[in-house]
């Protein structure tokens, strides 16, 4: 057995196919016939260039605009007047092709690598890249067709590159295991993409294999078999057919509402970072987006996101979702979550200090520009506004004043909007929970935030190791905390969603559906699952185990009966 | 022969995608494009010479275009550059 990085989800078991790291050794020649030698050369960046575009066309489909420039510029270095036009000054002068190539885009190595920054250190792979790619075809080495493997294949290399992947044919590959990578790798996203189980940064694995060897991957757990015994193959046989099974009722699922046994319904809704994430809600059947956490466009960042950078990618999730509602949650920094170019102040606590809507609030004009790209996006989709960390009922009326001044601004300037855009906000501290009552009544709406609530409800640190026993969402404590909240929401009349990680537990579901939530907001990969456990619940039941549960007094009771009733 | 200094203000600076639309652009001229920065003169026409500059968002470069068509690739890339090189 080894061990990686579970990447992909899944389990494959198949035959291996190794991708291999070719000799492109080759004897420095001079030549005679410098113009058939500038042809061949010619003929190999010809087919490199339009083999490129081609690529690059295919990664723009399957994975996006930004890793397809990456190849797009590859074709764009090789015509340059400083690659080959130097290299075929070296070819008139009687070298071969392969020195030429070779002699130049050392140079360009050699003088990348020492340069003082870092983006553009990162060319250095770029070039060498190029210079693989054209040597092979120079040296007529051809690679594994990735494309025409057999099905049942688990490919097994040191790292998937694009070019690579954009070859896979999902049907034939059950599985990938690679040298290098982790979950955000390239590699990582390619494989979940195509959904095909993939298992990352196995050291050595290359060399420990053979081609035609069985492999098992486990990509739920990271873990690969590779020529297992009987029991251990016939154990994961069993646990594929059971994946698969599962996935199979789970499809069941697909385009049905979300309603629980009773028929009654809720919404279901999904928690996304990027506006990139909302076409994997839309592929996962999400109903709509209830947490879209707007970090990313400050994280990713050399620099604050002006306005018009913020809309583009708030409009391009709202038109994702087609008229789906869009919760957006305004910027949440401070804490554990650093922007190096804000220049924030290093605290003592940082999670009791100046965070989210406390520094939005004291940053009037950066959170003015964000509130104003919200509010334009409106105009394409249902977009509602949340605020996070609200403690005081002030913290809603004060954004809520931007607001009013934000849609003055916008109707004198004859930009359209939606006038009747909601503001509501995240309860995730014991402040807002405590006087959930009143912040209801200027709230158009709540969203449970479950991990902060848990943390500052139990007042724990979940990163210390010493006291994360204590972090749970099954305390009583959190648990008569969520109670509250959804009974001040149901009571004054507005919706209360749950956007933590709890609203797609199967064992809290029962809960939330009694307590009377109303919209559950879940990673989008859980969205079937979620879908599957509400309807096999009815109101009736779920109140029962509720009135029990909420009788205990101690989180390992709670667990244990809330385990024995679990429905999956 | 006709020069000006511009402030590069797209704030990732002549990285790929810029070093690449300005070497295209460069090269459907029949002038020397050229940047003076940092005490070197950089051909713009080279995507790889324009990236090894180094050219940061802020940095103070000094256009140089000479040539039979040199107003037009001047006015087009000076324009180019100013409006933040399409990022």
């Amino acid at each position: 057995m080894k061990n990686g990085i579970a990447a992909s989800r899944g389990i494959g078991i198949g035959s291996i196919c190794r991708i291999i790291e070719h000799d492109l050794s080759f004897e420095a020649n001079m030549v005679t016939d410098t113009l058939a030698e500038k042809a061949r050369f010619h003929k190999a960046i010809d087919e490199f260039v339009e083999d490129t575009n081609a690529k690059a066309e295919d990664i723009r489909r399957l994975i996006g605009e930004k890793e397809a420039e990456i190849l797009l510029g590859h074709a764009v270095m090789i015509s340059d007047p400083a690659m080959s036009g130097e290299m075929d000054k070296m070819i008139e002068s009687g070298q071969c092709a392969e020195s030429a190539l070779t002699a130049v885009c050392d140079m360009f190595i050699g003088m990348f690598s020492q340069l003082d920054d870092d983006m553009m250190r990162q060319r250095v792979s770029d070039i060498a890249d190029v210079k693989v790619s054209i040597l092979k075809r120079l040296l007529g080495i051809e690679d594994v067709d990735i494309s025409s493997v057999a099905p049942g294949t688990v490919i097994v290399c040191k790292d998937l590159t694009p070019s690579m992947t954009s070859q896979i044919v999902k049907e034939n590959v059950t599985g990938i295991i690679t040298e290098v990578g982790g979950k955000t790798s390239h590699s990582a996203i390619l494989a979940r993409a195509l959904e095909i189980p993939a298992v990352l940064s196995v050291p050595g694995i290359v060399d420990a294999v053979n081609d035609k060897d069985t492999a098992i991957i486990d990509g739920n757990e990271g873990v690969v078999y590779i020529n297992p015994d009987g029991e251990i193959l016939s154990k994961y046989m069993l646990k594929r057919e059971e994946y698969i099974r599962k996935q199979a009722e789970l499809n069941k699922f697909i385009g049905k509402e979300t309603v629980n046994a009773d028929g009654t319904k809720v919404e279901l809704f999904c928690n996304i970072g990027t506006p990139k994430d909302a076409k994997k809600a839309v592929e996962c059947d999400g109903e709509g987006i209830g947490l879209f956490r707007s970090e990313f466009l400050f994280m990713d960042n050399t620099h604050l996101p002006t306005e018009e950078e913020q809309f583009e990618a708030y409009k391009e999730a709202v038109e994702t979702m087609g008229g789906r509602s869009v919760i957006i949650r305004t910027l949440d920094i401070g804490g554990d979550k650093d922007i190096p170019y804000l220049g924030l102040e290093k605290e003592e606590n940082p999670f009791l200090g100046y965070r989210a809507v406390r520094y939005c609030l004291g940053n009037v004009d950066m959170y003015k520009t964000q509130l104003k790209a919200i509010i334009r996006a409106s105009a394409f989709g249902k977009v509602k506004i949340m605020i996070p960390l609200v403690t005081t009922v002030d913290e809603i009326r004060l954004v809520k004043g931007l607001v009013s001044e934000i849609k003055e601004e916008l109707k004198a300037e004859g930009i359209t909007f939606d006038n009747s855009i909601e503001i509501g906000c995240m309860i995730e501290t014991a402040a807002a929970s405590l006087i959930a009552d009143l912040l209801a009544k200027e709230a158009d709406f709540f969203s449970i935030g479950t991990n902060d609530l848990t943390q500052y409800t139990m007042s724990v640190d979940r990163g210390n190791p010493k006291v994360a026993y204590l972090y749970s969402t099954f305390q009583p404590s959190v648990l008569r905390s969520i109670r509250h909240i959804i009974k001040c929401a149901n009571e004054a009349g507005i919706p209360v969603g749950m956007c933590g990680e709890a609203a797609a537990d199967p064992l809290m579901i029962p809960l939330l559906m009694s307590f009377g939530l109303n919209e559950y907001s879940v990673n989008p990969v859980l969205v079937l699952k979620a879908r599957c456990i509400i309807s096999k619940w009815s109101k009736s039941e779920a109140d029962e185990l509720t009135k029990k549960v909420m009788s205990m007094d101690s989180e390992e009771d709670i667990l244990k009966t809330l385990k024995e009733a679990a429905k999956e | 022969m006709v020069s000006k200094s511009i402030t590069v203000k797209n704030e990732q600076g002549m990285h790929m995608r810029p070093a690449s639309l300005l070497s295209q652009m460069a090269s459907s001229y029949e002038s020397s494009v050229k940047i003076n920065f940092n005490g070197n003169s950089y051909d713009c026409k080279s995507i790889m010479f324009l990236m090894s500059a180094c050219i940061k968002c802020g940095s103070e470069i000094e256009l140089v275009c000479e040539g039979a068509d040199e107003e037009e690739a001047f006015v087009k890339v000076s324009d180019f550059i100013e409006n933040g090189m399409g990022d």
